[in-house]
């Protein structure tokens, strides 16, 4: 019996050893090389929850290079700003999206030595080459920007692109126009071209939207640039010029006919359309005010855009700090000799081009313009420097014209002593909650205007009188936008039909939406870029005393396993400007570059 | 009359029948694809070989009932039958294995069953990290200990065949033997140090005719089979530091993103190319460390402050009860979030957090008993012939409290490990690349309706540690409590 089991387990000792051989281990996987021979270095990630997906590929990359990674995942965006703020850390995943479509304001804001959000040290190189890029025109920026990137990414190591994000918008073609519906790189959803399928349904039925934020800042255009306003703002205030779908500036639906910019690039001419007028509520109903959008309105609100002081907590004046002045012309013969950069053309003949009527006469007066009979007004901005993306500010949501009569008839607190808790300020959300102090002041320039809001939903009506009989003018009647606090459950709104359509889905949600039949999923380009920042703000911070620990930093990121662990849904950026303009750099990972950068980092820390 | 052995094995037999049956329909499902109605061939004969085997058990339990009647003794014919269940190990029903093993055996004692377990235990260990085999490579020490794994296998089965003949060895040689073989739990296998104290304790039984617990508990199959469940992580979590790969489970991968289940990544890979296999394997070291600290902290700070407080009552009693009823006011979890919130997410503030939590449910406890205990007569009388206080408490008064205590203990692992994994699931447990199996189960959330089981194989796991440690909790229950023996 013994003997029988002794030889079993001879048996089965050689036939494992035998399997043995068959067996590939790590060290013959790898062939025996490891990068565990060099000192590491200690660097500390942060970023918020959201950026959990990238913590974790850039943890794994920098591990992987030799790095020992500490990783700051801070639970909310808040906390994760005061740590950034406080400069305590090396790395740092940002993100930035330009909202204007235009590369200054991408720059200008986080690279310039006095730019409102600054995320690198003062450098007097980078701040002349945005000085220079902003002179120029589109065809001549390319090369300065490439200039800039080169100075900021390769020379500097003070940044690094990560990826540039698709946009993505969802809704139920059953029930809505697929060909209404546009998804803008730049520009906040607009929601005057969107048609039911069924056409009579537009008077009857509400259509539902839907954003994450119940809270809004403000509804006044210059007291609040943020995702809880930006889409609301966007179709209440009309503005002077828009932008298209891939960020060309154009009048198309906006107050302005057309538009003209002087030799120079520092005067701009916009001539005004005379059929919108401002909409305000009366018990629960949008009715026409019979007050007129006119000129004297687009001067009160740009100079109030562009002033710090012109309301308490004036948060957009940075994006139009280009505008010297705005002025209403009253003189014809200016337009008549201005001319155009290419110098054959008037201003008049470029803002007359495609108007049944040419310009007889200019009014001063608002109620005096009367478009079919020549009648016209006609804005002038100049600008402090020649500078041809002021158009593309123009364009933001900031840039909507408010009623000057009604905003200074609401606002008649004490600038100095305003009190946030007493005082309501035009835009102040609390004049648009239901409750006690509902007492609705809007007086909506745009397409559609907010009737009430509580904390689940907000109720807009179309503007009676906007640009009724063209093509402009806003298709449904009744929109709601119901607050739904996380992108998960809006998909599951959109899916049983509680909501229409959904704006902003997330790469893994693309599936699922393509799996049902009455979905539309549209993709397109987006701004949105996240980007690593190596911290050079903090004198203490070591990565701010070495380019070659940047430099190592920097390379070793590999944007391919982004886009890989996106599944293909992102693209490769090399700075936030890459979105906007194609110098075609690239990032590339090269670990023996990173090594060699290590290694002189750690002699010099020797 | 029956005797208790022979109700133990038919007990058993109709336990593993039911399993058995359970294991064959969750196979035969895993077979058909329902979206396309296509069949997976090898899954689909795994299922019929095990309905075959069911039925045999099934033919088998009703002919043991038969025989019974005329005699309690298995007869041969079943016995041969009951062996040849054993081959059913070939197709992975350890269930057939198990109830075959008790029938082939002429008398079962304790240790003999958990003889069975051990090996069990161990051939699921083997089996698991086998898995590893289909990857593209193993990690360095995987060889060295697979052999070592499968000596100690060997080592145990020898022991389970010859359990009787081994407690029948001279007293020195059987010294010898239990140092050597109570040395192999250091794989983890715990049922190691079961049969050991089974053959020491075995050996006296003329002396006492008492049952313990660790008699008793072999009376509730389900569990049994709880315990075996733990053990097997224990060990697997102990046994996986040298076959395991942990670059599996922490590395990104990006040529393997988000693979559905093969024979390479068991589980799938989640969205960063990770093995989620690997990942619950590591996890659940986190997830069994957690949960176990998380209770025996609590156990102690809580029992010492209830025993103090039963014992001396009054003032003492007041002023601690009252202090332990204002956190008893404030939800666990919530609590538990804030201490993370404020501290930072890491695995020790983690056990911290849910262990505070804790502290007063044990004290409430432990002073219900002390005060119910205190009032005996021996108390009284260690009092009267004027021994300590302390004395008094440590040697009569807290072993007499303490069975309310274990069972509490072995109940509340089960919700320390979902609170570990809920508020990893909220992003305030572990770092969240370190696999542990709320966060696990968080990946999976996002792909719940496109990939299920990045989700569902996480989950399980966590329903069944913790459904194990519930099931232990209530036959040690059983186990103790009087008015059930």
């Amino acid at each position: 019996m013994k003997k029988k089991l002794l030889s079993t387990v001879m048996i089965l000792g050689t036939l494992a050893l035998a399997a043995c051989d068959s067996i590939t281990t790590e060290d013959q996987a790898n062939n025996g090389s490891s990068n565990s021979n060099q000192e590491t270095v200690e660097i500390d990630l942060l970023g918020a929850a959201a950026d959990e997906k990238d913590l974790n590929i850039l943890r794994d990359q920098l591990t992987r290079n030799g790095f020992e990674v500490n990783v700051n995942q801070q639970p909310d965006y808040a906390s994760y700003r005061a740590q950034r703020d406080a400069g305590n850390f090396d790395v740092s995943i940002a993100s930035w999206t330009t909202v204007t479509g235009n590369p200054d304001y991408a720059v200008r804001s986080i690279f310039s030595s006095d730019g409102d959000s600054r995320v690198i040290e003062p450098n007097t190189e980078i701040d002349e080459l945005i000085d220079q890029a902003a002179a120029q025109t589109e065809g001549e920026y390319t090369e300065t920007y490439n200039q800039l990137e080169n100075e900021l990414v390769t020379e500097n190591a003070y940044i690094a692109g990560l990826y540039n994000s698709l946009k993505a918008q969802a809704f139920d073609k059953n029930l809505i126009n697929p060909d209404s519906v546009n998804l803008y790189k730049s520009r906040a959803f607009a929601w005057d071209p969107v048609s039911f399928n069924d056409e009579a349904m537009n008077d009857s039925e509400t259509l539902v939207l839907t954003q994450m934020e119940s809270d809004l800042t403000s509804l006044d255009p210059v007291k609040g640039n943020d995702s809880s306003i930006n889409q609301l703002n966007t179709n209440m205030y009309v503005r002077l010029v828009n932008l298209t779908e891939d960020d060309q500036v154009t009048s198309d639906a906006s107050l302005s006919y057309n538009h003209a910019i002087a030799e120079g690039n520092s005067d701009y001419y916009f001539i005004l359309r005379d059929d919108i007028n401002f909409a305000s509520v009366e018990d629960g109903q949008a009715v026409d005010t019979g007050e007129r959008v006119g000129a004297d309105d687009v001067v009160y609100s740009l100079d109030r855009a562009s002033d710090p002081e012109s309301v308490p907590d004036q948060r957009t004046y940075s994006l139009h700090e280009y505008i010297n002045e705005v002025t209403v012309v009253d003189d014809l013969s200016e337009l008549e000799t201005a001319e155009l950069a290419d110098g054959n053309t008037t201003v008049k003949e470029a803002l007359e081009s495609g108007l049944d009527t040419p310009i007889n006469s200019l009014v001063t007066d608002k109620t005096q313009a009367d478009n079919a009979t020549g009648n016209y007004q006609v804005v002038k901005l100049t600008t402090t420097e020649p500078f041809p993306q002021v158009l593309n500010y123009l364009a933001h949501q900031s840039a909507g014209i408010v009623s000057e009569q009604q905003v200074e008839s609401v606002n008649t607190y004490d600038i100095d002593n305003y009190n946030v808790d007493t005082d309501i300020a035009y835009g102040d959300q609390r004049a648009v909650t239901e409750g006690d102090t509902y007492d609705n002041h809007l007086f909506a320039s745009g397409p559609y205007i907010m009737i009430s809001k509580n904390d689940y939903e907000a109720t807009f009506q179309k503007n009676p009188a906007y640009m009724t009989d063209t093509e402009n003018a806003a298709n449904i009647e009744n929109i709601t936008v119901r607050f739904i606090g996380d992108m998960d459950s809006s998909l599951s709104a959109l899916r049983s039909g509680e909501v229409h359509l959904l704006y902003g889905l997330s790469e893994t949600q693309y599936e699922i939406v393509e799996g049902e039949e009455n979905l539309e999923l549209q993709t397109g380009d987006s701004n949105a870029v996240s980007y690593l920042i190596v911290n050079t703000m903090n004198e203490d911070r070591k990565t701010a005393g070495s380019v070659d620990l940047r430099k190592a930093i920097v390379h070793s990121i590999n944007q391919e396993d982004f886009i890989q662990s996106y599944d293909g849904q992102k693209k490769k950026a090399f700075s936030p400007v890459s979105p906007l303009v194609d110098t075609e750099n690239e990032l590339e990972a090269d670990a023996d570059l990173v090594q060699d950068h290590l290694s002189k980092y750690l002699e010099q820390a020797e | 009359m029956k005797s208790y052995k022979d109700t133990l094995v038919y007990k058993q037999v109709e336990f593993s029948l039911g399993l058995s049956l359970l294991y064959t329909v969750i196979l035969g499902f895993a077979a058909m694809d329902f979206s396309t109605f296509a069949v997976q061939p090898f899954i689909l004969l795994l299922a019929g070989l095990n309905g075959f085997a069911t039925i045999v058990q099934a033919l088998l339990t009703v002919k043991i009932r038969k025989d019974s009647k005329k005699s309690l003794v298995i007869n041969r014919i079943s016995q041969i039958i009951a062996g040849l269940l054993i081959l059913t190990l070939a197709i992975g029903n350890l269930f057939l294995v198990l109830s075959s093993l008790y029938l082939i055996k002429k008398k079962v004692s304790p240790g003999y069953v958990y003889a069975v377990y051990m090996v069990l235990t161990d051939l699921l260990v083997i089996g698991v990290s086998a898995l590893n085999l289909f990857k593209a490579y193993v990690t360095n020490s995987f060889i060295p200990a697979m052999i070592v794994l499968l000596v100690i296998l060997v080592f145990h089965v020898i022991v389970l065949i010859g359990y009787d003949k081994l407690m029948a060895l001279s007293p020195g040689s059987k010294k010898l033997f239990l140092l050597l073989f109570t040395l192999t739990v250091l794989i983890g296998n715990l049922f190691v140090l079961l049969v050991s104290a089974s053959m020491v304790q075995d050996a006296n039984k003329a002396i006492t005719k008492r049952k313990g617990i660790r008699e008793k508990i072999l009376r509730n199959q389900a569990s049994m089979l709880g315990l075996l469940f733990i053990v097997f992580l224990v060990a697997i979590s102990i046994c996986s530091v040298w076959t395991f790969n942990y670059r599996f489970a922490v590395t990104n991968d990006y040529s393997a993103i988000l693979q559905p289940p093969n024979l390479a990544y068991p589980f799938g890979t989640d969205n960063f190319g990770r093995d989620v296999f690997s990942r619950i394997i590591f996890g659940a070291r986190i997830s069994l460390a957690v949960g176990v600290l998380a209770t025996f902290i609590p156990f102690i700070f809580g029992g010492i402050l209830g025993a103090i407080s039963g014992y001396y009552g009054r003032h003492t009693d007041n002023l601690i009860m009252r202090f332990l009823d204002i956190l008893y006011a404030i939800p666990g979890i919530l609590l538990a979030i804030t201490i993370v919130a404020a501290f930072g997410a890491s695995t020790t503030n983690l056990i911290i957090a849910l262990s505070v939590g804790y502290i007063p449910s044990y004290a409430r406890t432990m002073r219900a008993n002390v005060i119910q205990v205190t009032n005996l007569e021996y108390v009284e009388a260690s009092r009267a012939i004027g021994n300590r206080n302390f004395n008094i408490i440590r040697q009569h008064v807290i072993p007499n409290s303490m069975a309310p205590m274990i069972v509490r203990a072995t109940l509340t692992i089960g919700s320390a490990i979902i609170a570990t994994s809920s508020l990893s699931y909220l992003g305030l447990g572990v770092e969240n690349y370190i696999p542990e199996w709320g966060n696990i189960l968080r990946t999976g959330s996002s792909y719940l309706e496109t990939k299920p089981y990045l989700a569902i194989y996480p989950g399980l796991a966590i329903i069944a540690l913790v459904l194990s440690f519930n099931f232990l909790g209530d036959g040690i229950r059983d186990a103790t409590d009087p008015r059930l023996s």
